[in-house]
């Protein structure tokens, strides 16, 4: 399979006072197409880091950052947004929905941003809340979700434009076990059926039971990286 | 992506109501005031023009070096002619013949006595040919207190005050006592036809009107009067076409070696005139200013904490890969939507008080009792196109200013920050 990801020598240093502190040092991972992995370690692994450099939104103090073909340290503000806005997305702890538009709208808003037009908008975030099981909520307003359906919706945003990687961070911290698991179905169905890559970063022992990949990070390097079945995609 | 944000505008009204409020309540402010001072000052300038100076005044240039003494014999003493001349050359005015005059009038008892006296501001207008409108250019009919208008030679108008003073009323007689155009002694008789009251201090205690004609023979001023004013047919004073006129005028019939050749004088070189229209004509733009400042102030700590409340908001919006320009970009937009909605409000509202204060007006009289302005006793604001659109400059500016600084924030925001600060 293709790689998506690569990090060469990846290092990342952030000013604690009057020192540094080195959050990653020296790693070394690649990512296919597909892959349903997990970055896992204690508070203050690395994991977050990991995941923003990833995600474009932050860059290594050293080494090579290659996403989608793109090495993350030369883009600028704008083509780093337009990574995430066509090819990357993005799962929060809380789901942070917009609060003043409908469930519809919040998952319309990511294509608003491709500037797709409205049927074709229209049908993918039907689509989209198909995915999840929420179409007959499109029109309901997010503070009339439970917590599961408010993630399920941030699901579907964060799906409904096709990425090519899906980063969640810690997704069912905030979720009891039915709704985590519930959540961790749905995201592996979308992983096997759109093949997209996602990546979870968390601590949480019902993610992992699904991981087909695990990375473990501890004091900002690799410890370990445990594929499912010893079988790499 | 409008109509997207426009829908998060009206759905979260600590977004949209607050700032429309105060954008409609300073845009209001701005339009009614604007409109109130343009009545105020068109007012205070019509009512000068009217009793005065007209929108132009042509005098002799002698007359004019000393105008404030009202050398009647420096008038103008060919009037016929000049005034031919100003309705062949400007038929775009109208002209008027007046004299103003000084004089004492004295109040004789039954057996011809003198039973009181006082100094009176004379004024001599056309009240025979409707046509020239003189009457209704000193509202006469409205500032009628008792008896009627002078309808035949050797009636006179009195102000109210005075006319009490001297303890008159119509039928009454009087002289008028002062000097003719050549310096003789001149006694007239008038018969009193009316008192008049025009809220103005200097015109209630003290003016007589009489008619140009028997002003005239009483002057011994035959085809001679001492000041000729110019009225817009437009109705409104236009300074760049009267001083345009004027030095048209000027150039043509006033020879420079002339000190009796007529001169045309518009309204804003008359009276000091000129510093309050220039005021009266930049008012609105300090309103403007300052308006515009003060919400901006205003709107930056909306701004800010709107800013502050859409915090997560806006972070979301940065990892779906809306960069910041665009979203600061898109920030401006709604300020600017916010901005023309509370300005629409705000001008309506502004105008439609104008519009009111336009056709009923305020009644100061009481106020004017003591004034020796020429002020129309009821204030009226005067709607004019320029408020159409005057709040809008405020109103969009203010808000969108206000936006612009709040919303650098945008730019300082650190999306490597994202995933901790979406976490609570």
């Amino acid at each position: 399979m293709e790689n998506i990801v690569t990090l060469k020598n990846v290092s990342k240093k952030f000013k604690v006072g009057d020192g540094d502190f080195w959050a990653l040092k020296n790693i070394n991972l690649e990512l296919s197409k597909g892959e349903f992995a997990g970055l896992v370690g204690p508070s203050g692994s690395g994991k977050t880091t990991l995941l923003n450099i990833i995600g474009s939104l932050d860059v290594p103090t050293d080494g090579e950052a290659i996403v989608l073909g793109k090495n993350i340290s030369g883009l600028s503000h704008k083509e780093s947004a337009d990574l995430r806005n066509h090819y990357l997305g993005f799962i929060f702890q809380v789901y942070n929905l917009l609060p003043v538009y409908t469930v519809f709208e919040n998952v319309e808003f990511a294509l608003l941003l491709q500037k797709i037009p409205e049927t074709e908008r229209k049908t993918r975030v039907m689509e989209a809340l198909e995915w999840v099981g929420l179409a007959h909520l499109a029109h309901t307003k997010p503070s009339k979700l439970s917590g599961g359906e408010g993630q399920r919706v941030a699901i579907a945003r964060a799906m409904v434009k096709r990425p090519e990687i899906l980063l969640a961070d810690e997704p069912t911290a905030n979720l009891d076990a039915e709704n985590a698991h519930h959540i961790l179905k749905i995201m592996e169905k979308l992983n096997q059926e759109l093949k997209t890559t996602f990546l979870f970063s968390t601590h949480d022992e019902k993610v992992m039971q699904y991981l087909k990949r695990t990375v473990r990070l501890r004091d900002g390097k690799i410890e370990s990286d445990h594929f499912e079945n010893n079988q790499k995609l | 992506m409008i109509k997207f944000l426009i829908k998060g505008i009206l759905r979260d009204r600590s977004r949209s109501l607050l700032p429309i409020i105060i954008i409609s309540l300073g845009v209001f402010l701005t339009v009614f005031l604007t409109g109130y001072l343009n009545g105020i000052m068109n007012d205070l300038k019509e009512q000068t023009a009217k009793f005065d100076t007209g929108h132009v005044k042509v005098v002799t240039k002698a007359y004019l070096k000393e105008i404030n003494q009202i050398p009647i014999d420096l008038s103008i003493i060919d009037a016929e002619s000049i005034g031919n001349t100003l309705n062949q050359k400007y038929p775009d005015y109208q002209w008027v013949n007046r004299i103003k005059f000084g004089g004492i009038v004295d109040v004789p008892d039954a057996v011809g006595n003198s039973k009181g006296q006082g100094p009176a501001a004379g004024f001599a207008i056309d009240m025979f040919d409707k046509n020239q409108g003189e009457i209704e250019r000193f509202n006469l009919q409205n500032a009628l207190i008792s008896g009627k208008i002078p309808e035949k030679s050797g009636q006179v108008l009195i102000g109210n005050d005075f006319a009490e003073k001297l303890k008159l009323k119509p039928g009454d007689e009087i002289t008028i006592m002062g000097s003719t155009m050549y310096g003789s002694l001149m006694l007239y008789p008038f018969k009193i036809s009316g008192t008049v009251k025009f809220g103005m201090k200097q015109l209630d205690q003290g003016a007589i009107i009489i008619d140009l004609s028997d002003a005239q023979k009483m002057l011994d001023m035959e085809n001679t009067v001492s000041e000729i004013l110019g009225f817009s047919k437009s109705g409104k004073y236009d300074n760049e076409d009267a001083e345009m006129m004027s030095d048209n005028f000027n150039r043509n019939y006033s020879p420079k070696n002339d000190e009796f050749a007529p001169a045309m004088v518009p309204l804003k070189q008359q009276n000091n005139m000129s510093e309050m229209i220039d005021y009266s004509e930049n008012i609105a733009a300090v309103f403007i200013f300052i308006f515009v400042m003060a919400m901006s102030v205003v709107l930056w700590n909306t701004g800010l904490l709107g800013g502050i409340r859409r915090y997560k908001e806006i972070g979301i919006r940065l990892s779906l890969g809306e960069s910041k320009p665009v979203i600061y970009k898109n920030m401006i937009l709604e300020a600017a939507i916010i901005g023309v909605i509370g300005s629409v409000i705000g001008s309506i509202l502004g105008i439609s008080l104008a519009y009111y204060l336009q056709t009923v007006g305020i009644d100061i009289s009481g106020m004017m009792k003591n004034s020796s302005l020429f002020f129309s006793p009821r204030v009226r604001a005067e709607v004019s196109p320029p408020l159409f659109y005057i709040g809008f400059i405020p109103g969009v500016v203010a808000m969108v200013t206000g936006t612009m600084l709040s919303g650098i924030g945008i730019f300082k925001r650190q999306t490597s920050q994202l995933f901790k600060e979406l976490e609570v």
